[in-house]
């Protein structure tokens, strides 16, 4: 049962995957479209991916706080 | 794993505190003073050659008004020396003339000095003269020939004396 | 392989390095105190050495080290933080080299400070105070307090739960990424235990342990951005 709710809490991966991948795809835009300000765009995607992965990790966090957390 | 003890957020936070002290004291400050001190200087440096260069500005516009009135000071001390010189000729002149009616005053005054001494002379001579003519007609006979022929004579020397 | 045992281990370990007595354990200080200490004692040494003999002419090398650093630590947090809240960037780019420190550390075979959550919450708690302050120094306490009340009165609640939300995700972010890290790189060393932990602990311990500085100073430099405005 523990392990269900662990593995369910990873589904958050899902939503943090579409969004880089979504975040990725529009920066490749962004540069093909502007290629002199990669720098910039580089910036902002690391800063988007960062902050999209973060909800893969509460989800990481969260079911270690189940598998672990509740011994 | 997720207890939360409230001493250790305190000591993170009192940490984190001492290390902005510690990045203050020995990275931000130090390095402003040095950026601080080089700023100045370079300021300093910029102002001196502002300086500089104003007076450099100065005395060239000065030297350019001094040249402009070289000329008209030439002018000026051309006419002074041209005045000068005739003032200074003027004055001699007058001075010549001055001293030139003093000699012809004097001249004249010792021409007539002389004139006079040599009346005088002649006077006395005169006086001689007749003295010995008279002496010359006591001592030689008297007859109206020689007396006359004596005062020819007298008066021949007389003229030649006088001329 | 003992996954189990090992994940026990590492995440169920007793933190508490220095045990006192009294107050059933208040005082006890944990082993990520501890390391932050050493951090602090390696920087101070570190920047001691580095800004001694400093000249106004002819800089040496190390010299010239330490006003890039500064140059570029502001820099970064000057720029995130833009023109009215530049004073904070002495503080944003203090706190960005204790993360980036203290998520180095791991390359050395000690835990991450930041693996403890005690640690990202005190920075967590830090910044939205410096928040808050910075809020309440640029517009005065009444204007503050009608800031929550914008755009509409009724968003104030949420702008109020805002309040517990910033911090409470700046720090779960930063510690969920370091756990992690530090836990997937375990795993790695239990699976193969040469070579690919080298080319992987370039990801995990360095870029992504700067990386999350970086969110975390940039995050909170946005809230000050958003409260002096």
């Amino acid at each position: 049962m523990l392990a269900l709710g662990a593995a369910i809490a990873a589904f958050t991966g899902i939503g943090a995957g579409i969004g880089i991948g979504i975040a990725t795809a529009k920066a490749v835009d962004a540069v093909a479209r502007q290629p002199e300000a990669d720098g910039k765009i580089m910036k902002l995607l690391l800063l988007g991916c960062a902050l999209a992965e973060a909800t893969a990790i509460y989800g990481f966090v969260v079911s270690i706080m189940i598998l672990f957390a509740s011994k | 794993m997720l207890n939360i003890s409230i001493m250790n957020v305190v000591w993170t936070v009192i940490n984190l505190l001492i290390l902005y002290i510690v990045f203050k004291l020995f990275l931000f400050k130090r390095v402003d003073a040095i950026l601080l001190k080089r700023r100045e200087e370079i300021e300093h440096t910029k102002a001196e050659a502002q300086r500089k260069e104003r007076e450099a500005e100065e005395l060239k516009e000065s030297y350019a008004k001094k040249l402009q009135g070289a000329g008209k000071e030439c002018e000026d001390l051309v006419a002074q020396s041209k005045k000068d010189g005739y003032d200074e000729y003027d004055r001699i002149i007058n001075d010549a003339k001055a001293k030139a009616e003093q000699i012809i005053i004097e001249a004249k005054h010792n021409a007539q000095i002389e004139a006079q001494r040599e009346k005088d002379a002649y006077v006395s001579e005169l006086t001689d003269l007749v003295v010995h003519a008279a002496n010359k007609i006591a001592v030689s006979k008297h007859d109206e020939e020689s007396d006359k022929e004596l005062y020819n004579k007298f008066i021949f020397e007389a003229i030649e004396k006088s001329e | 392989m003992d996954i189990g045992g090992l994940l026990n281990e590492l995440l169920l370990e007793d933190k508490v390095l220095i045990h006192f007595d009294f107050m059933n354990g208040f005082f006890d200080i944990n082993k990520s105190i501890v390391v932050t200490w050493g951090v602090i004692a390696v920087l101070a040494v570190f920047l001691l050495w580095l800004t001694s003999n400093m000249k106004v002419h002819d800089i040496s090398n190390k010299q010239l080290v330490a006003e890039m650093i500064v140059d570029g630590l502001r820099g970064i947090t000057g720029g995130m933080l833009g023109e009215e809240a530049v004073r904070y960037r002495d503080y944003m780019a203090v706190v960005l080299v204790f993360i980036g420190a203290s998520n180095l550390v791991g390359l050395f075979g000690l835990t991450p400070a930041t693996m403890d959550l005690n640690v990202t919450l005190g920075l967590a708690l830090m910044s939205i105070v410096l928040v808050e302050v910075a809020g309440i120094k640029f517009k005065g306490f009444g204007k503050w307090m009608k800031s929550f009340a914008q755009p509409m009165w009724v968003v104030a609640p949420m702008n109020i739960l805002e309040l517990g939300i910033r911090p409470l995700s700046l720090c779960m972010r930063l510690f969920g990424n370091v756990i992690g890290a530090t836990v997937i790189m375990e795993l790695l060393k239990m699976a193969v235990p040469v070579i690919i932990p080298a080319a992987f602990s370039v990801y995990f311990d360095i870029f992504d342990g700067l990386i999350q500085a970086y969110v975390f100073v940039f995050l909170t430099s946005l809230y000050i951005k958003e409260a002096v405005e």
